[in-house]
């Protein structure tokens, strides 16, 4: 018996297959034009690879910002919830997990069986994610991929005051150009974007373990910068976007039993 | 809307007065005492908003702006008409952008006095009633006697039963009626026969519908009241996304549902004073103290067998907004149940990702 778990995002899908004890089987597809379409031929990849008929899975949860539109799905789930059933599957330690996104951040709080007690999610403008930080990288003309490292070694971080996109544009432009350097700038930006992150604490608290998933969470300046600011060290998934996925399969194990 | 807009321009030829209104705190039954049809002018579009903000700064409540929008492009069918508006002192945004409408359009401030609770406040408030009962007068030339109020009351009051009658349907459990098809109840003019009679309609329909067994959601669908901003036919956004995860709306407690209606006017003693005191316990967030909010999702949580609370803050209300963290607290804590506000505008662009909290929240009850 299998039951599979799809996420279907706006960039990329993924498909776990469970069976009740470990993954059999996690791809990754395209979103593309046609989500829907692109979701149904990685469901039945994911089933041909694992050598399954799809008889074999009896439950399958659809998630992610596509999950009303995939008619192999037995049930939607939330991806809030999803994401945070698989991040402590993989993390049975979790209790926080700090999701920054390209347009949105939250803050879940788990139990020990990777259920949410609570949320907050800031979703209503671009500030403090991967939208803001990929701003910035134009701006200073530093690439996504270089950002933690050129931060790496700099003492000193120049925080900036305004976390709206507009004003930061001109807060940063005026720090440039009384000649702050790069890296300095960079490292106030990520101090700023931890700082506004972590203010979504105030309403779920900040438990240890502290898993930081999302797009973000691959730039190693914002997860040094969220360390300064908590002490805490966070643990980071070196595969996080299949948690999605993965979470909807357990799930839908766990309506099974 | 297209029926409103005839009544009122019927209205007109018969020689009937039209006042405008913007809030519940105004009180509708001096309108009809003075043979006029109120009409309450509130924006629920979201294109009127772009040609308000070149005028208007853009960080300002949405229902605010679309107002203002319909005023500056002229194209309020009611507005138009309009003999008078009336306004009140609530928030600022609006206390501001009816000094812009005052250039174009006679208005008329009722200034509303805070810490209702102490005398003096309420015979400030008594007097500003009684100074619209003038203005009212002077302005259509005719006298509005005590009779004509106790009648306005009556009006009033029947109509204002009739409507929570209906919202009441929504205490059923399976539910019978969707928050949609109550949300649609609300009619721009009051004291209008089509309008009663619509409802008496709905409310036999629906009686229909449970002697059918015929439901309007899944058995066992979460049961969920909205409190905050008020909605209108056009910004139901909110609704739209609740019950498309699967819950229904049982109740609003905003101005668009129950705040409203909790409390009628006393039909004995002296009418003005009775008016006044009934639009004086409005549990409005633009009131200092406003502890009669709490007390009222209490009651109707209870009432309408509410599972969560969801509080709706119109961008850039800062009244709501802030209270928010009290009502958060008081129904977590006193009514223990899940609470989540979601801050929006009119536009459709966070709809997806007010489903996502939306359907988390409702997953997780
Ligand atoms: S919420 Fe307050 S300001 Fe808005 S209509 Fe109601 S009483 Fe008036
Ligand atoms: S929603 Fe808030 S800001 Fe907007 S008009 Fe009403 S009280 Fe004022």
């Amino acid at each position: 018996m299998l039951t599979a778990g799809v996420d279907i995002g706006s960039r990329s899908i993924e498909v776990v297959l469970y069976d009740g004890g470990q993954i059999v089987e996690a791809i990754t597809a395209i979103s593309g034009a046609a989500p829907a379409e692109n979701a149904k031929k990685a469901f039945f990849d994911a089933m041909l690879a694992a050598g399954a008929r799809r008889s074999d899975v009896v439950k399958v949860i659809a998630t992610g910002y596509g999950r009303n539109y995939f008619r192999e799905a037995d049930a939607v789930s939330s991806e809030i919830l999803c994401h945070a059933r698989g991040v402590a599957y993989v993390f049975p330690q979790a209790r926080t997990v700090i999701d920054i996104g390209g347009q949105d951040s939250k803050m879940i709080s788990v139990d020990g069986n990777g259920k949410v007690m609570n949320f907050v999610m800031n979703d209503r403008c671009a500030a403090g994610t991967g939208k803001f930080i990929e701003m910035v990288g134009l701006m200073l003309d530093v690439p996504l991929d270089n950002m933690g490292q050129l931060t790496e070694n700099s003492s000193e971080a120049r925080e900036i005051s305004s976390m709206c996109a507009v004003f930061a544009e001109s807060e940063i432009i005026g720090l440039t150009q009384s000649g702050t350097p790069v890296d300095v700038v960079l490292r106030g930006v990520f101090r700023s974007v931890a700082k506004r992150t972590l203010a979504m604490t105030g309403k779920v608290g900040l438990q240890k373990d502290v898993v930081f998933t999302g797009g973000v969470a691959k730039n190693a300046g914002v997860a040094r910068a969220i360390e300064q600011e908590t002490g805490v060290r966070l643990q980071i998934p070196s595969d996080p976007q299949v948690t999605g996925a993965l979470g909807a399969a357990l799930i839908a194990y766990d309506k099974m039993k | 809307m297209n029926h409103e807009v005839d009544l009122v321009r019927d209205a007109r030829r018969r020689g009937k007065g039209v006042v405008g209104i913007y809030c519940e705190f105004t009180p509708r039954e001096l309108i009809l005492a003075a043979n006029a049809v109120p009409v309450c002018l509130c924006g629920a579009s979201n294109r009127t908003i772009p040609p308000a903000e070149t005028v208007l700064p853009s960080n300002l409540c949405p229902l605010i702006k679309s107002s203002f929008g319909y005023i500056v492009t002229n194209r309020c069918p009611f507005l138009m008409v309009a003999d008078l508006v009336v306004a009140e002192t609530t928030c600022d945004g609006k206390k501001k952008m009816y000094e812009l409408l005052a250039e174009k359009q006679p208005v008329h401030i009722l200034e509303l006095t805070q810490k209702f609770e102490e005398q003096e406040a309420f015979s400030h408030w008594v007097s500003e009633v009684g100074k619209l009962r003038k203005k009212l007068e002077k302005t259509f030339n005719r006298t509005i006697t005590d009779d004509d109020l106790r009648k306005a009351i009556k009006d009033m009051n029947h109509e204002r039963s009739l409507l929570r009658s209906a919202f009441e349907l929504g205490k059923e459990d399976p539910a019978i009626v969707t928050g949609m098809e109550l949300a649609e109840l609300r009619y721009r003019v009051a004291g209008d026969p089509v309008h009663l009679r619509m409802l008496e309609a709905f409310m036999a329909e629906a009686r229909d519908r449970k002697k059918h067994g015929k439901f309007a959601a899944k058995k066992g669908a979460p049961r969920i009241m909205i409190t905050g901003c008020p909605t209108a036919q056009g910004t139901t956004k909110l609704i739209e996304v609740i019950e498309e995860c699967g819950a229904v709306v049982v109740v609003q407690e905003t101005c668009s549902g129950m705040k409203p209606l909790d409390i009628q006017v006393d039909e004995t003693g002296d009418p003005v004073e009775a008016i006044a005191r009934k639009y004086f316990q409005l549990p409005c967030s633009c009131m200092t103290p406003n502890k009669g909010r709490e007390a009222l999702i209490g009651k109707l949580a209870k009432e309408f067998k509410v599972q969560a609370v969801i509080d709706l803050v119109w961008q850039a209300c800062h009244t709501y907004n802030v209270e928010s963290f009290l009502i958060d607290r008081f129904v977590r804590e006193k009514l223990g149940m899940p609470y989540m506000k979601v801050e929006t505008d009119y536009s459709d662009s966070d709809r997806e990702r007010i489903k996502v909290r939306v359907q988390t929240l409702i997953e997780m009850l």
